[in-house]
């Protein structure tokens, strides 16, 4: 269970301040998905990367299944992001020195999971099952838009993660190749037991989740 | 750690370009600053060789008896000994007459060894076994000789006289060797016409002593003090020619403080080349901080590229350095047109530069040494902001 409360953020501007979150609360039982929905500039990033650990909020808790990630040091946060955490955004982010087979392994070798043969036969699992198995030795910079995200999902599930974060991930695609990758997608996340949160503005992706929080200039205001 | 280096290594090599500019730029720093630094060697040899290899060499020996002989000084590491023996009389010539120390020297073996020939600008040096006499140009002049007059030679005025041939003219630039002095084969004076002087009293020779490049000299001093007894004395080069020595120190001081400069402004460089490549890829380092990569994770990534482009590129500025430095070593650099008119490069103005393990070593340690600061502002910068603020492109 990931269980949010009270959460506030704000960003001081040329403007003033931004308030990004404004008392968020909800919370999300294990193994189910949750989009987060709103417009460009609701705050959906925001409220994702505070569930991630990638920003501290003012106020509030993020209660990540018994742990409250923002009052851990940095390095209890680094392993436990490490160990716990999946992470998809907008382009991919693929790690571009390293080929898409290196990309994979790279979270199982930090979390030093699996020897060096069965590590290759779970990224081999892994590209079978995005059917990517040719791109293995590929560079990041030979891929197209959707073979970047596909890879970048293989990444962040390659550990067996608790919590899958994806913040816009089929922004950068088209509407159909985005529907079949979060299919797909949602049916890993499935098989490994994985929560999956994740943030869109595209109406019909939200219909895939079990449950919805929208997001209107940083307040929540629906949650189904 | 070992994936570190791999991941290291793995950024270096996939960043072909940035690492191929800065790994180019470390590389002609390292090879510059090591020719650099063997130049200053070379300019210091040069003049050492100069001021030793055209009379006094190394290691100069007085009043050596004669039951002593020159095989006796050629122990390990001496090149050649030089056998001198010196008589203080008068040069005759028409109605001139000039107080001179005459010196009795191996031609042949001068020729082979000294460069002192050399500096004749009128007719030529002594042949062996010949009566003839190597005269200075202020001598000549003193005397009113030329080549091929005749003059004479007398221990004092109203002695016996003997006659010599002027076979050369001389000029050395140096004041000591061109006031008061002449030369004629030793022979002349242990056993020929000069056997006057010579025969009737016991003579003492004076030794040049040369040694091969790179051998102690102290340590040649040490075996000539154990050999040989007490009274004879013998003087190193540093002894004889202090000016030259505080020259030298002084070249090693002023060439040092350049180096460091020069290694300052270099190192500026490469430190601000290395942080400009590591923030240039900031974001690499926002996403694997989100993955999980501890803070010491990335300082150690961070250095081991640091560390990894430095060694490579210092082997190959190393090997570079030697290249340009073995090419000069044998063409020389001909510096005649600035020391025509300096002591200190009398006999040949042409310098070699030469390798030391501190001109070797010395650029690559600093090119480490100033780079890898360059990785920890990046580091503490990645470390300090969070993972958002990277990937926002805030950091």
């Amino acid at each position: 269970m990931i269980e949010i409360k009270g959460l506030s953020k704000t960003f001081p501007s040329g403007r003033g301040v931004v308030n990004a979150l404004c008392d968020i609360s909800f919370s999300i039982p294990r193994g189910t998905t949750l989009a987060i929905a709103g417009k460009s500039g609701s705050g959906k990033t925001t409220l994702l990367n505070c569930i991630g650990g990638l920003e501290c909020p003012d106020s509030g808790s993020i209660n990540s299944f018994g742990i409250n990630i923002h009052t851990l040091k940095k390095k209890q946060l680094s392993l436990f992001q490490r160990q716990n955490m999946g992470f998809v955004f907008q382009f991919g982010n693929l790690l571009s020195f390293l080929t898409v087979e290196e990309n994979i392994a790279f979270p199982l070798i930090l979390n030093k999971m699996y020897c060096n043969k069965e590590r290759k036969e779970r990224v081999a699992d892994l590209l079978e099952k995005i059917g990517l198995p040719e791109l293995s030795s590929a560079l990041p910079s030979e891929l197209s838009g959707g073979e970047m995200q596909r890879i970048a999902f293989a990444r962040a599930i390659a550990h067996h993660p608790k919590i899958l974060i994806a913040d816009e991930p089929t922004a950068n695609l088209d509407t159909k190749t985005g529907h079949k990758l979060i299919e797909l997608v949602f049916s890993l996340a499935k098989q490994e037991k994985c929560t999956i949160i994740l943030s869109t503005h595209d109406q019909e992706l939200i219909r895939f989740t079990d449950k919805i929080v929208n997001l209107l200039d940083g307040r929540q205001i629906k949650n189904e | 750690m070992l994936f570190w280096i791999k991941t290291a290594a793995l950024f270096l090599v996939r960043s072909s370009r940035t690492s191929i500019i800065l790994t180019l730029m470390v590389i002609s720093a390292v090879s510059c600053l090591i020719f650099l630094s063997s130049l200053a060697m070379g300019v210091n040899d040069a003049m050492i060789r100069n001021s030793v290899g055209l009379f006094s060499g190394h290691i100069s020996g007085y009043n050596i008896p004669d039951n002593i002989q020159k095989t006796d000084l050629a122990v390990k590491g001496v090149a050649n000994v030089l056998q001198r023996v010196e008589v203080i009389g008068f040069l005759h010539f028409k109605d001139q007459i000039d107080q001179i120390v005459l010196v009795g020297v191996e031609p042949d073996q001068e020729r082979k060894t000294s460069a002192f020939w050399k500096k004749t600008i009128k007719g030529r040096f002594i042949k062996k076994g010949s009566i003839e006499i190597f005269i200075s140009e202020p001598v000549a002049k003193r005397l009113g000789a030329k080549c091929n007059d005749l003059i004479s030679f007398s221990l004092e005025p109203g002695f016996k006289e003997s006659q010599f041939l002027v076979a050369g003219i001389y000029k050395t630039g140096i004041s000591q060797l061109d006031t008061g002095i002449a030369f004629c084969d030793i022979e002349t004076i242990k056993h020929g016409t000069m056997e006057n002087y010579a025969g009737k009293h016991k003579y003492f020779w004076n030794g040049a002593v040369f040694l091969n490049d790179g051998v102690d000299m102290d340590m040649v001093l040490q075996k000539f003090q154990n050999k040989i007894p007490d009274h004879v004395n013998f003087q190193t080069w540093k002894q004889l020619m202090p000016d030259l020595e505080q020259l030298i120190s002084l070249n090693y001081f002023s060439m040092s403080i350049v180096i460091v400069i020069v290694f300052i402004i270099v190192s500026l460089g490469i430190t601000s080349a290395f942080s400009i490549f590591i923030l240039k890829s900031i974001r690499e380092y926002g996403i694997m901080k989100v993955m999980g990569v501890t803070s010491i994770q990335t300082v150690s990534l961070l250095c081991w590229e640091v560390f990894l482009i430095n060694i490579a590129a210092s082997i190959f500025g190393v090997i570079f350095g030697i290249i340009i430095v073995s090419v000069f070593q044998k063409t020389g650099i001909d510096l005649t047109a600035w020391t025509s008119h300096n002591q200190y490069f009398i006999v040949s103005g042409v310098i070699f530069p030469r390798l030391t393990a501190y001109s070797l070593l010395l650029p690559p340690l600093s090119a480490l040494v100033f780079s890898l600061p360059a990785a920890i502002w990046p580091a503490i910068m990645i470390s300090r902001k969070n993972a958002a603020e990277i990937l926002r492109g805030d950091g």
